[in-house]
């Protein structure tokens, strides 16, 4: 068990290093060019160069600021949403075509209506994001509410429990693995689609920061830089979110989502 | 021991009281003429044609037969869970009209919420809205000793065997304090050795608590190890083919020759 569970640490980290040892290897071997993919050791000299670790964390904060603030309304509008399209059939039939016909629309086509409908500021970005949590929530809502054991159910109703009873205190907790996997799906979305958003005349967040960087002819390092910061930020993010999943539902409900 | 048969007409919303002289006093389950099918009136098989069946209070009955002969639908008619296509039930001579009218409930599979621990699967059965939650807490723990559980108050479903479940699902039961206890199949996917085990809790608890108990089994062995009465229920359309008294003291050996004849009865009944 303690030697599987260092197996399970330790190979990731390993694998992680030899990857980077071969990119910085190849680049002083001159196997790739350092003016388009600098090693490792430069890239991040040389960012550290040209940028300060304060711009660097106003560039992060403003992501993560965006990203909580248009995931937080997308699982918010997705719950509501999704809960309300599974426990009552007339609203769902109404909405469920509507949600298929929206979902498979990528986020990134929104963006010229998003520009139009909410300007060039804050608003707009928010609504990018908010998509991309909004339609993984609201289908793994829906199907949660709609896929709960009948049994359990038929059980509660034996103690005389029905109606918002019935959804508060059997349905909801019943949907909730669903709801959770719906929720990290989205988290992994919402992040996906940050630089995109951000490319909207934004001046700040980790997005402009590699945008700008392109644009104004500035270092590659800092764009590799960027990159791996996002991924970075994201690994950690989605682990937070994994763990807090975990303790809300891995004791009764087994194995992680 | 608080949890009495005191204040058991907690159950359901303004109930009416129990009609004691109705011509039905000691009859428990009065079912009269049920007939059931699927689907729209007139279309569908007939899944149980004219059953009429009286259960006594504090009886123990059984209902054996083929799987698909529809015991689970007459169980879960009993319990309201499902209307009769026409025909009537009546508990204690008050018309059944849906679930929470004093009927208790153990499924085949255990059913207990996943997110709840043992303790609390319990209290949920309290349906008094009179009694506090401490109170609650107080009376399911007395039902999980009784079901012999009490170590296991702090676990899910997920961290207990099959039998441990079952246990927990008959302490939630009770916790309705039901006039009437319905169980379907309740050990049929427990280990024979476990099976036998709660089967003997379940007399002791029973005797303790004088319930009526009507019992869904394929087992039967099980049905004439416990029931003060078998009724054979036969398939297409499901009607009952036999009614028989049981009428062997308890604890009942399997060795018994009256017991071995009765076996040979109800296995000839089911196999015609
Ligand atoms: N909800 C339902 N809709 C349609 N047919 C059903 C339904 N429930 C049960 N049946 C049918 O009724 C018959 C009796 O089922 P059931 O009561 O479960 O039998 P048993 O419990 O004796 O195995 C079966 O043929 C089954 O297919
Ligand atoms: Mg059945």
């Amino acid at each position: 068990m303690n030697r599987e569970r260092l197996t399970n640490i330790a190979l990731p980290l390993i694998g992680t290093l030899i990857v980077v040892a071969v990119w910085e290897a190849a680049s002083r071997l001159g196997a790739i060019d350092p003016r388009v993919f600098p090693g490792p050791v430069t890239a991040i000299a040389e960012a550290a160069g040209r940028l300060s670790a304060d711009t660097v964390g106003e560039h992060m904060a403003w992501s993560l600021f965006r990203v909580f603030s248009g995931f937080a309304l997308g699982v918010a509008a997705g719950v509501v949403i999704g809960v309300l399209a599974g426990w009552y059939r007339w609203f769902g039939l109404i909405a469920r075509p509507l949600i298929e016909l929206l979902r498979p629309i990528p986020p990134l086509a929104w963006i010229p209506l998003a520009i139009i409908w909410f300007g060039l500021g804050e608003p707009s970005k928010f609504f990018i994001i908010f998509l991309g949590a909004f339609f993984p929530v609201v289908t793994a809502t829906y199907h949660g509410v709609t896929n709960v054991d009948p049994i359990l159910v038929r059980a509660a109703r034996t103690f005389g429990v029905g109606g918002w009873s019935l959804l508060a205190r059997i349905v909801l907790p019943a949907a909730s693995p669903d709801l959770a996997t719906g929720i990290r799906i989205g988290w992994g979305l919402s992040f996906g689609v940050l630089v995109a958003a951000e490319l909207i005349a934004a001046d700040r967040g980790l997005g402009y920061m590699i945008m700008n960087e392109r644009n104004t002819g500035g270092s590659v390092s800092v764009i590799i830089v960027g990159i791996l910061l996002i991924g970075f930020l994201n690994l950690l993010t989605d682990a937070a979110i994994g763990s807090a999943i975990q303790r809300w539902i891995g004791r009764w409900h087994g194995s992680g989502v | 021991m608080t949890v009495g048969r005191e204040g058991h007409s907690q159950v359901g919303s303004g109930a009416a009281t129990r009609v004691e002289a109705e011509p039905s006093a000691g009859s428990a389950i009065r079912i009269s003429n049920v007939t059931k099918s699927f689907g729209a009136p007139g279309h569908g098989p007939t899944v149980l044609r004219t059953i009429d069946l009286t259960v006594r209070e504090n009886e123990f009955v059984s209902l054996v037969g083929r799987s698909g002969c529809g015991k689970t639908t007459l169980l879960n008619i009993i319990a309201g869970l499902e209307r009769p296509t026409s025909g009537t039930v009546e508990i204690h001579g008050r018309a059944v009209r849906g679930p929470g009218q004093g009927q208790g409930v153990v499924f085949q599979q255990h059913a207990l919420f996943p997110w709840m621990t043992a303790l609390r699967n319990v209290v949920f059965g309290f349906r008094d809205a009179s009694l506090s939650k401490s109170d609650k807490q107080e009376r399911a723990r007395e039902l999980l000793q009784l079901v012999g559980l009490s170590a296991a108050a702090d676990k899910y479903p997920r961290e207990m065997s099959g039998g441990m479940q079952q246990r927990v699902a008959i302490a939630r039961a009770l916790a309705l304090d039901p006039e009437i206890l319905l169980m379907d199949e309740p050990f049929g996917a427990l280990d024979e050795l476990t099976r036998i085990e709660l089967q003997q809790e379940l007399l002791r608890i029973w005797e303790a608590r004088k319930k009526t108990v009507v019992f869904v089994t394929h087992s039967i062995n099980e049905a004439l190890a416990l029931s003060d009465r078998v009724i054979l229920l036969a398939p297409h359309p499901g009607r009952i083919e036999r009614d028989l008294a049981i009428d062997l003291p308890r604890p009942r050996l399997r060795t018994d020759p009256r017991f071995i004849a009765l076996h040979e009865e109800i296995w000839k009944g089911l196999s015609s």
